[in-house]
């Protein structure tokens, strides 16, 4: 790939992604858009990446885009994260919320996987959860809606007695159960977007893995936006080792429960002293 | 105490032994990807080459792990599992099913039985590891 090529690359996933693609991933860039390059019809990634130059920002760039962005996922990443969710903080929310029913947003959600997680602790624990999972990746969220996995996905992060207790198989691979399906709904949104997704504020996000490669004010922007998203005392799950900032107030950290921030109640107007 | 040295016995060893895994499972190319996948977790790795051959090797010494295929000559790993969880003792090793047997009614068959977690072969050291996991001993 040429500089001047990967450059533009650069720019297209920063403005439209938020996405910060370092120049050690030029390699990546090369394997990952082949593909995208022959299915679109075009002889060379060079020639695909010319055309979204050339072209209005459109379907094709965004397939560039979404072909960047880290899709790697799976089911109950962590582990812990989703056990405070499952066994502490959906039984708690439930208790003070009219019918029983908890909000959660999973920010990023690329395939699917969180966001069928937390169906699954929270139908565990018998709450009522309504989870809306989103992502900037099309052909990821039709993955996601169809909840069909491979034999591989399904065995990173699921205990066989959640696979025979939440799964069915379907020919070769395996399929969300009717029963978890009622409970989440995806939809396509960025996270760069000013407005956050419609439905009102949730009481708990997980927004993993997604922050840590993103450009600095952008994820500043995008942490906004979350804490837009969430109720006073909203709980914010990140990845571990991931973090608001340094001295953020908009967020505490939770000792004990790594990756999980509160969202701290702020005077809405700041007056100087 | 007297004046004679006790002589330091290895027991006072602050390094503990490690884990033991069995493997067990008659491809004998299976049991050496899963042997380099395990011992990358720290276990001492021993094989058997069937559930008969396995029997022999816990009445010697009970692992912590044990990777059980299904289908095998002389005694398979449900015949296995079930004599083993008979003995005395038989119920202290984790034991993960890894078998080409995709089936829900193996599946639930297999936990029934007694073991920890199941694996569906194909398998990768993510997905061994994940398993490890959930079975309590990575």
């Amino acid at each position: 790939m040429r500089p001047e090529d990967f450059e533009h690359l650069q720019s297209l996933l920063l403005t439209r992604a938020g996405f910060a693609l370092t120049r050690d991933r030029m390699y990546l860039a090369d394997h990952r858009l082949g593909p995208v390059a022959r299915r679109e019809g075009y002889a060379s990634v060079e020639d695909l990446l010319k055309a979204t130059r050339d072209l209005p920002v459109g379907s094709l760039a965004w397939s560039v885009i979404e072909a960047m962005l880290n899709a790697e996922t799976w089911f109950r990443r962590d582990r812990a994260p989703f056990a405070s969710f499952g066994e502490e903080l959906a039984p708690a929310i439930s208790t003070v919320r009219p019918g029983g029913r908890v909000r959660v947003w999973s920010a990023g959600c690329g395939a699917g996987q969180e966001a069928w997680s937390l169906a699954m602790m929270a139908a565990g624990a018998g709450v009522h959860a309504e989870i809306l999972g989103t992502d900037l990746a099309q052909r990821q969220l039709e993955k996601a809606k169809a909840g069909l996995y491979t034999q591989f996905e399904v065995q990173r992060g699921l205990a066989a007695r959640q696979l025979l207790q939440w799964f069915e198989p379907h020919e070769e691979a395996w399929r969300v159960a009717p029963q978890l399906r009622g409970m989440v709904r995806f939809e396509r949104d960025n996270l760069m977007d000013a407005v956050p997704p419609e439905g009102g504020r949730y009481d708990v996000v997980f927004c993993r893995y997604v922050l840590s490669d993103m450009e600095v004010t952008r994820r500043q922007r995008v942490l906004e936006r979350l804490e837009a998203s969430l109720v006073d005392d909203g709980c914010l799950f990140l990845g571990l080792g991931e973090s608001p900032g340094e001295g953020n107030p908009a967020f505490r950290a939770v000792s004990g429960r790594p990756g999980l921030f509160v969202k701290t109640a702020r005077p809405r107007i700041h007056r100087a002293a | 105490m007297g004046g004679v040295t006790p002589r330091v016995s290895q027991s006072l060893n602050p390094v503990p032994d490690p884990r033991t895994c069995l493997i067990v499972d008659d491809s004998r190319i299976i049991r050496k990807v899963a042997r380099r996948i395990v011992e990358g977790f720290g276990f001492e790795v021993d094989e058997a080459a069937d559930g008969a051959e396995a029997l022999a090797w816990c009445a010697t010494a009970l692992p912590d792990v044990i990777l059980l295929d299904w289908n095998m000559p002389v005694m398979d790993g449900l015949t296995f599992l079930k004599r083993l969880r008979a003995q005395p003792g038989g119920d202290g090793p984790k034991i993960l099913f890894c078998t080409i047997e995709t089936e829900v009614a193996r599946i639930a068959e297999a936990l029934a039985a007694g073991a920890d977690e199941y694996v569906m072969k194909p398998f990768d050291g993510e997905i061994l590891e994940s398993k490890f996991a959930e079975a309590g001993v990575v």
